[in-house]
């Protein structure tokens, strides 16, 4: 069996499903921001705040954040993989390629970080 | 967007500065083309899904499938349009 050591899960059957869990909490995450959105036109301050400042929220937005990085990295770990290649690029393309996906990964924790700060901050 | 998130979220005078920045064209333009993708994504993805339990799979189903895809999306974008301003 072919391994790959910087694919997520290290088999492409996690990584299958990693991909799909994550999306499904990503997309109730913005259909429940949206539809909250699209309820309350004249939006207050004190809406808003208090909307983050609930529990629930904050676990569903953590969760929303560990949702983005997992299906982020699963993502542009595949086009990476599929489009920087040493066909597309030549002896040069494991270096390009790995420094693109460290790129995405320090991109994707910042993402994280900055977000815990913002939701528990306030 | 996660520096909107954090300016609103900061202080009153922070979402009102956040908000009053939504109102200019240019920000409503930026917003609808970040929407516009995600929608895109969020269909296709959806169509994934469906795919995955077995439905659709044929050449044919495939073809049919993408179709609607594009053809969901462009409505929702243009109704995400019409939302935004």
């Amino acid at each position: 069996m072919v391994t790959n050591v910087t694919n997520f899960s290290r088999s492409g059957l996690y990584d299958w499903m990693a991909q799909r869990v994550s999306a499904v909490a990503l997309a109730a995450y913005f259909l429940f921001l949206l539809g909250f959105l699209l309820a309350n036109p004249d939006l207050s301050y004190a809406d808003w705040h208090g909307l983050f400042s609930h529990t629930a929220m904050r676990i569903f937005s953590l969760l929303a954040l560990v949702a983005l990085g997992v299906h982020a990295w699963v993502g542009m770990w595949t086009i990476s993989t599929d489009y920087l290649t040493p066909m597309a690029l030549g002896k040069w393309a494991t270096v390009v390629r790995f420094l693109f996906q460290g790129t995405c990964g320090v991109a994707m924790f910042s993402f994280f970080v900055w977000g815990v700060q913002i939701l528990w901050g306030i | 967007m996660l520096y909107a998130l954090d300016k609103s979220l900061a202080s009153e005078e922070g979402f009102a500065q956040v908000k009053a920045c939504m109102t200019s064209p240019l920000a409503k333009l930026v917003i609808w083309g970040l929407l516009s993708a995600l929608l895109y994504h969020l269909v296709a993805g959806l169509r994934h899904l469906i795919m995955d339990m077995g439905v659709g799979e044929t050449l044919e189903g495939g073809k049919l499938g993408s179709q609607i895809v594009l053809a969901v999306s462009a409505v929702i974008i243009v109704l995400a349009g019409v939302w935004i301003w």
